[in-house]
């Protein structure tokens, strides 16, 4: 590189990524393998790990609320992801006509994705409030019959839902990523298409979807990623009820380990949730490889 | 695109517009309910624009709280600017009128309960040294890893990457018995110390960043004698000053929100950082609309102003995060 060669210069190197050394095995490789230990004992925080072998993942294969807590996971991923991206991506669109306004437009969208969680929490507990809140009064509003008033919150069909809506108030974010994207497609390939006679829906097929797919993958990936972290929301607001009906996968998690302390148990959760994580992100990767298209 | 008709146009501006209102809503009904007098928040109509009861007394006006109705005529309870008095009256039910009035009662209120101050330090003093520390750590590592060459730094920054795929369940538990084998419980020292440690996810932008800075000019800093960490101090870091803002900018925001952290490792009261206090007074306030709406708006207003000053590197940043894939 510059005459010099590479030895000479590793200590200098491995000085300025110390923190970085440290930091990975004092806060990853060595808590990763504690954790893969522990999950192989039975661990009540206050008496010492004792071995259990593969006790703790077949102990998961029976508990109902491990699936239960599985299930409801994928329910919210399946509606609020999608969801999400096909909102954020219809804004990004219709900012995209470059209509008059856009910046105003396009941060009236966007403040709801940062207003900070906890907040966002406390706010929506009381929209979704099945007798004052603003959406049922709103739904009221619209002529809608009271039988068919959901409950949301405190109703198990629609506290799921009720999440879900809630989730899609913080779009704005991928609505910035997909805006940014579409606003890189070329108009070229537009107007050419255009001149061939491409309606408006083939060239949002053929020419906008297949540029734009590599953001839309990427944000489908960490949108379930995210999910199946989903935690503070259901902590804060139903707290995993009404009947275990908003019980995440996460919130599962850390109540065996922070209210039950069987951090064993809780730690074989997390390698469980680890091997879902990584299993769903290689499929979607592998599936991508069809779908996806990589210009650069 | 493909330039639009101007009805076209016209009927864009109209999904804009109601869009943007269901959007703006929620906004509208925290600010809305955070300035409201008790008994209008939960009304069976609402009303965006607070308004409560007051009378007309000799030209004067009172507001009042309305009790019970006796004999056809309306008993109210009349306030001495925000003090709710013994006094009451019995007035013709016509003559109470709702009038635009915004109550700070709220806020008041809640601020004898929940102290926000102090969680607004707590807070601050947790982002600031975070902000300091991811800055610090992850500038050198980003440095260390794009401009000295050495063996290894591709593998150590392969090694970094795959880290980001490790959800934080896993390492929770044993960091979390670490932490209190070195009796940092209840100590703000588990959320700001890993922070000099690095994080994978901003060194890499900087990292990013820092290759785009072109060799010469390093080369040209090390011929004149300037040691490598002369060059980090003098030239990338001034350099570097719009992706260190992003860095910074979220590191402050990911803190300021920042729930399970402090749920883990927080336990009395006067530790407390504004996520996790709000989430506490929720659980024991939770049914007085009106100061969870105030406590929540203070929350959110920092972030939102935060917003409005640093638009550019703001929108930047989700961009870059949106883009490492």
């Amino acid at each position: 590189m510059n005459g010099r060669p590479h030895s000479h210069r590793w200590p200098v190197g491995v000085a300025f990524c110390l923190p970085l050394l440290v930091g990975l095995c004092v806060l990853t490789i060595f808590p990763v393998g504690a954790s893969f230990y522990f999950s192989l004992t039975d661990y009540p925080i206050f008496d010492p790990p004792h071995w259990r072998g593969l006790g703790n993942y077949a102990e998961l294969l029976r508990d109902p609320r491990f699936y239960l807590s599985i299930w409801n996971t994928f329910y919210f991923a399946i509606f609020a992801v999608p969801l999400g991206m096909v909102v954020g991506l219809m804004l990004a669109m219709l900012l995209n006509l470059k209509v008059r306004g856009m910046a105003f437009y396009r941060t009236m969208f966007f403040l709801p994705s940062i207003v900070p969680l906890i907040a966002t929490c406390v706010l929506w507990n009381q929209i979704l409030n099945p007798q004052f809140g603003l959406l049922n009064e709103f739904l009221r509003f619209i002529g809608l019959p009271e039988a068919w008033i959901p409950g949301w919150l405190v109703d198990e069909r629609w506290s799921k839902p009720g999440l879900v809506l809630m989730s899609l108030w913080g779009c704005g974010g991928g609505m910035v990523l997909y805006l940014a994207a579409l606003q890189d497609v070329p108009q070229e390939l537009h107007d050419s298409a255009a001149i061939d006679g491409a309606t408006a829906w083939h060239r949002f097929r053929h020419i906008t979807l297949p540029m734009i797919s590599p953001i839309l993958l990427f944000t489908l990936v960490m949108g379930m990623i995210g999910t199946m972290q989903y935690f503070a929301q259901a902590y804060v607001m139903t707290a995993g009820g009404p009947w275990d009906s908003t019980l995440f996968y996460a919130l599962n998690l850390f109540n065996t380990a922070f209210t039950e302390y069987r951090l064993g148990y809780a730690s074989a959760m997390a390698w469980i949730m680890f091997a879902i994580i990584l299993s769903v992100t290689l499929a979607m990767m592998k599936l991508s490889n069809r779908f996806v298209y990589y210009h650069s | 695109m493909m330039r639009l008709r101007s009805w076209q146009m016209l009927a864009a501006h109209g999904v804009l517009i109601v869009l943007s209102v269901l959007f703006t809503m929620p906004f509208a009904w925290l600010l809305s309910t955070s300035v409201k007098v008790d008994e209008k928040i939960q009304a069976a109509h609402t009303e965006f624009i607070p308004r409560a009861p007051f009378i007309e007394d000799a030209g004067e006006c009172l507001r009042v709280r309305p009790l019970m109705v006796k004999e056809g005529k309306q008993e109210v309870q009349i306030y001495r600017g925000s003090r709710l008095t013994e006094e009451t009256r019995l007035v013709d039910p016509d003559a109470v009128r709702d009038r635009i009035y915004l109550d700070v009662a709220n806020y008041t209120e809640a601020f004898q309960w929940f102290p926000f101050h102090r969680y607004l330090f707590n807070t601050l003093v947790i982002c600031a040294i975070a902000v300091t520390g991811t800055i610090l750590s992850c500038s050198l590592v980003a440095y260390g890893l794009a401009c000295v060459p050495w063996r290894g730094r591709e593998v150590l920054f392969w090694i970094m990457l795959s880290t980001m795929m490790l959800p934080g369940q896993v390492t929770m538990i044993p960091l979390f018995l670490t932490f209190k084998w070195l009796g940092w419980i209840n100590t703000i020292l588990p959320l700001t110390v890993p922070t000099f440690l690095g994080s994978a996810f901003f060194t890499f932008l900087l990292r990013q960043f820092y290759r785009s800075i072109p060799t010469d000019l390093l080369e040209a800093a090390r011929l004149d004698g300037c040691g490598e960490l002369g060059i980090w101090a003098r030239i990338m870091m001034p350099l570097s000053r719009p992706a260190l803002a992003v860095v910074g900018l979220f590191t402050f925001i990911g803190s300021w929100n920042d729930f399970l952290g402090p749920l883990i490792y927080l336990m009395d009261e006067d530790k407390y950082t504004l996520s996790i206090g709000l989430a506490m007074f929720q659980g024991q306030y939770g049914s007085d609309w009106g100061q969870m709406m105030a406590m929540a708006t203070l929350m959110t207003l920092p972030i939102i102003l935060l917003f409005f000053f640093t638009q550019k590197t703001f929108i930047q940043g989700v961009k870059l995060s949106g883009i490492k894939g």
